[in-house]
């Protein structure tokens, strides 16, 4: 349009310029930094540091404690992303279902989000209030005689970690109700008509039109929420002693690395060697969802999805 | 088809039940926090109640008397969330301008980039963040909690979204035949028009500012500079061990403001949400 094409290249490269060196300096240098930690014995205390190779990650894997942390957090995130999904996928269906007609969905599903937006850290001391000793829970269970004495839950492993996992459920569904609903609602209403002409049921429609149709957004969600859970920290670490307490049971992947960062001599090569792992794991993970779901992929919606991947031509 | 009918309002009142469950799991949590806060340690041991009570200024007095300096953690938590905004949404539409406006070599790369960064589990570099930040001089500082978010990926995707969704075009030429300057473009005649989207993404750099507590806790040490969150994990010790109605105030305390902005902007919230997943 009148313009020297290279005034517009320059441009580009202006615009972006403050976010590349954000990046560099805020994101990229940090990870390298880590990764460099990763293979020395620093600590906070001592200026001298040796490099010590693969000596972090062989403590890690010398004992059970690291393993311990990672099946945790596994544990954790895939008991709470089962009911999440399952439930967001109920309600979506219901709240779309336009024989159904549901009323005032918009603020069912702005009420079931609210959780989502608290700061974490409350949640997590409001619920260790709630099943303290002399909280309300034990209140609740003695009076209607649901338990026959108080009981001390902050002390049980089943009762903690089912805590966490509640916890998490609790924040996150609203958030994946309204993501697979943006989704329902982005397929094209001809689909459904048309296959209720040819007398599809309601159960047939889902398994072969949303579902198909939903896999770029449910990918979206399942890797997204991955990538948190695997770095779940505030809810576990306030819920009881910032030590994964119970008899470690609900210790997670961030709580063992705060914990060597934390340590009386803040050992943060070995705190690093626990992110370097972690990182690697979470991102390996994601990556390889995204790119092994979303290769098969034949619809419209996926397309962006799919080619994130591939060479642009 | 009364058949049909009968069996289409049981379907619905059986849906109604469940969304009436998953209602009260959903908000009976946060309305005992808030009556809590309101009622002495003394009713909240005789008992459930489902209604506020009048100790709500003895229960804050009660927290000052402990030293749990509550304006000042507010303050803290307001000037973080203000700042982190700004950065966030200045820096973010920009990057997202310069993406949609231009075109040039990369272009493609950068802009999948962005969507991986999205999704890479960049807190995990906290330690190798902390000791470069204490090298500079800038741990319990909050620029190391504000400057990082120059590069915020999920900004620039939020960004680049909206503004995909307008039409800049034509704007941009007639404001470049009137001879202003490519920036000036950006300033005076894109943000105006982009005000809707960077007040969304600003709630929701201002909700994640606010309810961050992982990193400010690493970098923050001194007790002046702690933030609502922090000040939360202090409420755990043994000095508030019998003090439950001034526990739930001050927890009540970080939430509330939260809840208040939502009651405002929850339609900006929820369209943001599903805006931020859904690529066309």
């Amino acid at each position: 349009m009148g313009f020297p094409k290279f005034k517009k290249e320059y441009y580009g490269y202006l615009f972006i310029a403050p976010f590349i060196i954000g990046f560099l300096i805020f994101g990229l240098y940090p990870v390298y930094n880590t990764l460099a930690l990763s293979f020395t014995d620093t600590t906070l205390m001592s200026r001298n540091a040796d490099f010590v190779g693969l000596a972090n990650f062989e403590r890690l894997f010398a004992d059970d404690v690291f393993l311990n942390a990672v099946r945790n957090t596994w544990l954790i995130w895939i008991l709470n992303f089962i009911p999440q999904i399952g439930i967001a996928l109920l309600l979506s269906a219901w709240f779309t279902d336009t024989r159904l007609k549901i009323k005032a969905v918009g603020v069912w599903r702005a009420l079931f989000f609210l959780p989502n937006l608290l700061v974490p850290a409350s949640v997590a001391a409001l619920f260790f209030a709630f099943f303290s000793f002399y909280g309300p829970v034990n209140q609740f269970m003695v009076r209607y005689g649901l338990l026959p004495e108080a009981m001390h839950y902050l002390q049980s492993v089943p009762v903690m970690r089912g805590l966490v996992i509640f916890i998490q459920w609790w924040m996150w569904f609203g958030q994946t109700v309204i993501i697979v609903m943006a989704g329902m609602t982005s397929i094209p209403i001809s689909l459904y008509e048309a296959a209720m002409v040819d007398g599809a049921t309601a159960s047939q429609m889902f398994r072969r039109i949303t579902l198909p149709l939903l896999k770029p957004i449910l990918i979206y969600i399942f890797v997204t929420s991955l990538v948190g859970g695997m770095q779940m920290f505030d809810i576990p670490f306030l819920l009881t002693d910032g030590r994964g307490s119970p008899n470690s049971s609900i210790q997670t992947n961030n709580i063992l690395m705060y914990m060597k960062f934390a340590s009386s001599k803040g050992h943060i090569g070995a705190a690093s060697s626990v992110g370097v792992l972690v990182f690697l794991m979470t991102s390996l993970c994601a990556l390889g969802i995204f790119y092994f779901l979303g290769e098969n992929e034949n619809s419209n919606t996926g397309k962006s999805w799919k080619n994130l991947f591939k060479k642009k031509s | 088809m009364s058949n049909y009918r009968f069996t289409l309002s049981l379907t619905r009142v059986f849906i109604y039940i469940v969304l009436f469950i998953l209602l009260i799991v959903t908000i009976v949590p946060i309305w005992l926090l808030i009556v809590n806060a309101t009622r002495s340690t003394t009713e909240i041991q005789q008992g459930l109640s489902l209604l506020p009570s009048t100790h709500l200024v003895e229960n804050y007095n009660i927290l000052l008397g402990k030293g749990l300096n509550l304006p000042r953690g507010f303050m803290n938590s307001t000037f973080l969330a203000v700042s982190s905004t700004i950065v966030t949404v200045y820096f973010s539409m920009l990057t997202a301008y310069g993406i949609v406006t231009y075109e040039f070599k990369g272009k493609q790369i950068f802009s999948n980039f962005i969507v991986v960064l999205v999704m890479i589990p960049m807190q995990l570099s906290i330690i190798g963040f902390y000791q470069y930040m204490s090298r500079l001089g800038l741990t319990d500082n909050y620029a190391a909690l504000i400057l990082p978010l120059i590069a915020n990926a999920g900004g620039v995707f939020f960004g680049k979204q909206y503004l995909e969704s307008m039409v800049l075009r034509d704007l941009i030429d007639a404001a470049r035949i009137d001879g202003a300057s490519e920036l000036a473009i950006f300033h005076r005649v894109m943000m105006p028009l982009a005000i809707p989207g960077a007040a969304t993404m600003g709630i929701f750099a201002f909700i994640a500012s606010w309810n961050n507590f992982f990193n400010a806790f690493i970098l923050i040490s001194s007790l002046d500079k702690y933030t609502l969150p922090m000040l939360v994990q202090t409420l755990r010790g043994d000095v508030y061990r019998t003090e439950f109605g001034a526990i739930y105030l001050g927890l009540a305390a970080t939430i509330v403001p939260i809840i208040i902005i939502y009651a405002f902007f929850s339609r900006y919230i929820v369209s943001g949400i599903a805006m931020g997943a859904i690529k066309e």
